[in-house]
């Protein structure tokens, strides 16, 4: 025990500080997460760390509703909606104010939205293009003239990017709002110390009664994972987010805290560049599929903590449809899919992200079992910032990626992912079906919801069918928190309840 | 006192260091591939809003332009707007400088304060059992990766002992030495048997010398000699080597930032480099240029200081 004489002095300190922290009713919620945000500016990103800390700092026009298949009102009440279904009526509630205490009216609304709509570098403005015209006729109306029908329009306007923001103090601010922001969520934005901790209070003006529950909230940068889990095992945070999935089950045996594996968006894929023959061959395409065992994965990976994708619209999400086509685990078939296609000695690349060891491990386990089936898989690291630019370029054979959702409805992630006729080229891999194109256009602009599900089982049928790209797993969110924290919780979309949680020490 | 007087020209010759420092930094971050404006704004971005990122913050110009806008407004004390943080780079990293100094001294101090008495009590009977274990300590020391030693203190002190918070870096002067403890320490059980084992060195070397003798023939009591004498003409060799550790350390402090989350110069380093932010990597660069030039021109200042005879 050579560290004996650590204690006096440590205890000492522990003494001095220990104490100091005396704080109100509802209690300080310390959040250990693994990167700070760059900017809480809500068109200007599409970050999750900025995201994650804007949810709560900003109120909509709507809110994705609880179960997930709509929308409900948040700063809006109610809203009509015209026969052409062109115009919609937006009614705000009475006496709404930006957490500064000033008033929030529709006029505000309209600055916001059309700020989505047209500053250049507004990163999900093509989703509000569809906007031909926003008004605020009176203080508590807004009305929204669109170019032409559009179904996923009320669920793109619960989207992050379309939060509400105060005209004038975004005007007096300019650049330096997105260091300083105002909303009119259930949380203000206190101080923000770069590298180290956002602070957000309570927001008085917050327009839902009894929300939220806690006084304060701090999302703290604990950018190393053993780092951030001790931390939260010493009671110095009361939860921690991205758990790795190979710590999981020892916090579950953990007395004090509890894991929170709240189901995902998260769908992670092989992207296939079908401009690279002979993966132009659907034949060779299903091949891969039919190599590839994905419990496997699931089970080295993720340690058992996912399921296997089986479209790209993910399971639980508007318009899943869970009978799309099959490829089961069967290097037989691979091989005799390879022959038909008159493919011998195939050697692919695959581009990984260095340093991602869920993409590290994952590789190494494609290359094994491409292997089986006589196929030479060559894993190529490239350093994080390079990969997007590669595969935008189309310089790859294959490459591991993800995607989630920023809004419920289908239409977002169909027109990036399969549609094939603008620049996302099918989320960069080339494929173009015309016929899948046609449906996805169709999808957009059909209201009946039957019909507009349809259309999307059709598409997700074909896009599997044709093998757009390989789905690998879903995966839910790892977060963990103490036992006396309670609501703890984030829905699909990735939004955290913080305004429900409560803190019962 | 004219043998001080580099002090006085000393900072005009560290001009065209600092020059240098950036164009080198300048043209390396630029050869990283990777666009920054498709990094920073994702797979789901436009073409469109990635040219107007390009051109707003100038990325759209010939790499010889970019230098020359960055070096005039550097002399007018601008450093421009990062990309990723959409916010001044000035703003960016003035909060980051506090801690990785309050750092770097603290764990200087405590390499000091545990060098000197563990080199001095091991040169005083070489090969004595309290030199054998000295000699295993900075030998274990000199192994031991930061990364796993900080998770090993944080288990001892933090989960165990409950002693020091796991990570962080607090409020308040004494809350900062508190939350640093363990990083400081990171850094000392690294640095401290670098210097133990050449002041050690330097002490059994020292007391060879003839004027040791001389002043054993004279009487003067074992003691006084030891650490009136050998001790203080042992410093220089030590305080230089200090020097160079401390530069490197500067660097090093970006592995030590991370395990114990202290909001730092080296954590916005990687984040930077990571994201691009060519101009936060510019002026980070140029912190740590100039603390390392700092620094040496220190030792420069004591080497001149205990030893009459050195000129620079």
């Amino acid at each position: 025990m050579h560290f004996k004489w650590l204690l006096p002095a440590g205890a000492a300190f522990a003494a001095a500080f220990g104490a100091a922290s005396a704080f109100a009713d509802g209690g300080t919620l310390k959040i250990g997460r693994d990167q700070d945000s760059n900017t809480l500016d809500p068109i200007f990103t599409i970050e999750n760390a900025d995201i994650w800390v804007l949810n709560n700092m900003n109120a909509k026009l709507v809110e994705v509703n609880e179960d997930m298949t709509g929308v409900a009102p948040d700063l809006a009440k109610s809203w009509d909606i015209s026969e052409d279904k062109t115009t919609y009526t937006f009614h705000l509630r009475e006496g709404l104010k930006f957490s500064d205490g000033s008033a929030l009216t529709a006029s505000d609304v309209e600055f916001s939205l059309e700020r989505l709509r047209d500053e250049k570098e507004s990163v999900l403005r093509s989703m509000f293009q569809v906007m031909e015209d926003v008004k605020a006729p009176d203080e508590h109306t807004v009305v929204i003239e669109l170019e032409h029908p559009s179904a996923p329009f009320l669920s793109a306007l619960a989207v992050f990017s379309a939060s509400i923001l105060p005209e004038d103090v975004v005007k007096e601010r300019g650049d330096d709002f997105g260091t300083n922001p105002v909303g009119a969520g259930a949380f203000k934005f206190k101080t923000w110390e770069r590298g180290n901790r956002i602070v957000l209070e309570k927001n008085p003006h917050y327009h839902k009664d009894g929300q939220p529950k806690v006084d304060e909230v701090q999302w703290l940068v604990e950018a190393n994972d053993n780092t951030r889990i001790l931390k939260l095992q010493a009671g110095e945070i009361d939860a921690a987010i991205f758990i790795p999935f190979s710590r999981v089950e020892g916090l579950q045996n953990d007395p004090n805290v509890q894991v929170h594996l709240d189901p995902s968006s998260r769908e992670d894929h092989v992207l296939i560049n079908h401009e690279h023959p002979p993966l132009d061959n659907v034949k060779v395409r299903r091949a891969l599929y039919h190599a590839i065992d994905r419990e496997g994965i699931i089970d080295a990976v993720l340690f058992g903590h996912g399921t296997v994708a089986t479209s790209f619209v993910p399971k639980g999400q508007m318009f899943h449809n869970p009978d799309t086509p099959t490829y089961d685990y069967d290097p037989d078939k691979a091989r005799q899919l390879l022959d038909e296609a008159g493919v011998e000695d195939l050697t692919l690349e695959i581009i990984t992200a260095a340093g991602n060891e869920t993409q590290q491990q994952t590789a190494v386990l494609l290359q094994n079992m491409l292997k089986q089936v006589g196929i030479e898989l060559n894993i190529v690291k490239q350093e994080p910032g390079q990969t997007w630019d590669t595969i935008v370029q189309g310089e790859y054979d294959l490459s591991l990626n993800y995607w989630t959702n920023d809004i419920i409805d289908p239409d977002q992630k169909a027109t990036f992912s399969v549609y094939g006729e603008n620049d996302a080229k099918s989320y960069y891999t080339r494929y173009h079906n015309p016929e899948v194109a046609k449906l996805v256009e169709k999808g957009r602009t059909v209201l009946d919801a039957e019909k507009r599900r349809d259309i999307y089982y059709k598409i997700q049928e074909m896009a599997k069918k044709d093998v757009h790209w390989i789905d690998l797993y879903y995966s839910p969110f790892r977060n963990a928190s103490h036992q006396y924290v309670e609501n703890f919780h984030q829905t699909p979309m990735g939004r955290f309840t913080l305004e429900m949680t409560e803190i019962n020490k | 006192m004219h043998r001080f007087k580099f002090v006085l020209y000393r900072p005009i010759q560290l001009l065209p260091v600092l020059i240098g420092v950036s164009i080198v930094t300048f043209i390396l971050v630029q050869l990283i591939p990777g666009d920054p404006a498709r990094i920073l704004l994702g797979a789901k971005a436009t073409p469109e809003a990635i040219a107007e990122v390009r051109e707003k913050f100038g990325l759209d110009q010939p790499l010889v332009l970019q230098y020359v806008h960055f070096m005039k407004n550097l002399l007018q004390g601008e450093l421009g707007r990062s990309i990723i943080y959409r916010a001044p780079v000035l703003s960016v990293v003035e909060q980051r400088v506090a801690p990785t100094l309050f750092l770097l001294i603290y764990g200087v101090v405590l390499s000091v304060l545990l060098a000197v008495p563990l080199a001095l009590a091991a040169a005083w009977r070489a090969g004595s059992s309290v030199d054998q274990a000295v000699r295993v300590f900075s030998t274990a020391g000199i192994g031991l990766p930061a990364f796993w030693l900080g998770i090993m203190l944080m288990l001892l002190f933090s989960i165990e002992l409950r002693l020091f918070p796991v990570s962080g870096y607090g409020e308040g002067a004494l809350s900062h030495l508190h939350h640093l403890f363990l990083p400081a320490l990171t850094i000392s059980i690294a640095l401290a048997p670098v210097l133990v084992r050449n002041l050690r060195a330097t002490l059994l070397a020292q007391l060879e010398s003839d004027y040791v003798s001389a002043e054993r023939a004279k009487g003067l009591p074992e003691r006084a000699i030891y650490l009136g004498h050998v001790f203080r003409n042992s410093l220089i060799p030590t305080v230089n080597l200090l020097g160079v550790n401390v530069s490197w350390l500067i660097g090093g402090t970006v592995v030590i930032e991370s395990v114990y989350s202290v909001p730092g110069l080296g954590q916005l380093m990687v984040s930077s480099i990571f994201g691009r932010d060519y101009l936060v990597v510019q002026a980070v660069t140029l912190m740590f240029a100039i603390g390392v030039i700092l620094v040496n021109f220190f030792v420069d200042i004591v080497t001149v200081a205990l030893d009459p005879r050195v000129e620079m």
